[in-house]
């Protein structure tokens, strides 16, 4: 079966997106750093669970996302901690405390598991956002493949910054080495990095849907695009206040 | 970035379109206000918006314009959510670009706000 051949679109879908949305997917059917590939589609599957979740919505309107019980709308055989990560990935991102994910070790929820399910979700949930937002199906989700988890975490990632160690911005070495694109880094491209494969993964998609890293340079308007750069900015602005994004 | 980009491009826009003031974001910027009720509607999850928004998207602007916003708004769709499951704070508050845009757009009435004034 081929994904995301977009055959159906009355759109012009770009080549490049369609080939990272197709990559993601084959690199989801893989076992990743923490969690096997049947695993990773559970996640996958989870963050979609999380769209039309009834207990997500009432917790959004709680006062706090700590005190209300409640089951969510779940079809996995993932951990109660690990639905629950996705689904406050999802929905409720904004009130995710420090606490919260240093409280995760013990329910049964590594730190770079963690992180490696964070990644999983928002990436999933950016190539159905751009189905949801063209009014396309979502893609089926593929088949895992078998093999296990290589449980790499970088000699390297220290605690600091944000909530999850981080690689540090400079200094990189052996397999990590190049991993900051033009050798530059920023919060936003650390965050993922306990788990480096989060961040390429992310790193790829971003360079279809929106801008490569070193594209970001480009501030008035890249050729392949449509739309130029101010009119990127005001979509991604007007996206980030929405969800009540500081960062 | 917006900011950064119609300085680089000496353009003038107003920065009240990014908390989803039409009439702003039809200052500079062509589709302005057409692209912020898309934005506003992907990132909302109204479908009934969204299924409005992207029609006058694509009868004002085209197909190949609608695509490209829709990527742009699905990849925030992922990177708020990677900047706030991770706590992760903003990389430098010092600059006079940050602290402007911040204040004009009163951006510390966000939660997540936290992850980087208590960091």
């Amino acid at each position: 079966m081929t994904f995301f051949d977009y055959n159906d679109s009355p759109y012009p879908i770009r080549e490049d997106i369609k080939k990272e949305h197709r990559d993601f997917w084959q690199r989801l059917a893989q076992a990743g750093s923490w969690w096997t590939a049947a695993e990773r589609i559970a996640i996958a599957q989870e963050s979609r669970n999380a769209s039309s979740c009834e207990f997500c919505e009432e917790r959004k309107a709680a006062l706090s996302p700590y005190t209300l019980e409640g089951n969510h709308h779940s079809s996995t055989p993932l951990s109660a901690t690990a639905i629950d990560a996705v689904h406050r990935i999802v929905a409720d991102q904004t009130r995710i405390t420090q606490a919260w994910v240093e409280s995760l070790p013990d329910n049964d929820l590594s730190i770079e598991s963690y992180v490696e399910l964070a990644g999983i979700v928002v990436c999933v949930f950016s190539i159905d956002e751009f189905h949801r937002s063209l009014g396309f199906e979502l893609e089926l989700l593929p088949d895992p493949t078998a093999g296990e988890p290589s449980r790499y975490r970088p000699a390297q990632a220290e605690s600091g910054t944000g909530f999850v160690p981080m690689l540090p911005k400079e200094g990189l070495t052996g397999p990590e080495e190049n991993l900051w694109p033009g050798g530059r880094s920023a919060n936003v491209l650390r965050a993922l990095s306990l788990v480096p494969a989060a961040l390429r993964d992310w790193l790829a998609l971003c360079s279809a849907q929106y801008l490569s890293v070193e594209g970001m340079a480009n501030m008035v308007k890249q050729d392949d695009r449509s739309i130029n750069r101010m009119q990127m900015e005001l979509i991604a602005a007007r996206v980030s206040a929405i969800n009540e994004c500081f960062y | 970035m917006l900011r950064a980009s119609s300085l680089t491009t000496q353009t003038e826009v107003d920065l009240n379109a990014v908390n989803g003031d039409l009439s702003a974001a039809a200052i500079g910027l062509e589709y302005g206000p057409e692209l912020v009720e898309f934005a506003e509607a992907v990132a909302s999850g109204d479908k009934d918006k969204l299924n409005q928004s992207r029609q006058t998207l694509l009868d004002h602007a085209g197909a190949e314009t609608l695509v490209d916003s829709a990527g742009v708004a699905a990849n925030f769709q992922r990177m708020v959510r990677i900047a706030d499951s991770m706590g992760i704070p903003v990389d430098d508050m010092e600059t006079e670009l940050g602290k402007s845009v911040r204040s004009e757009l009163n951006l510390t009435r966000f939660a997540s706000a936290a992850n980087t004034l208590n960091a």
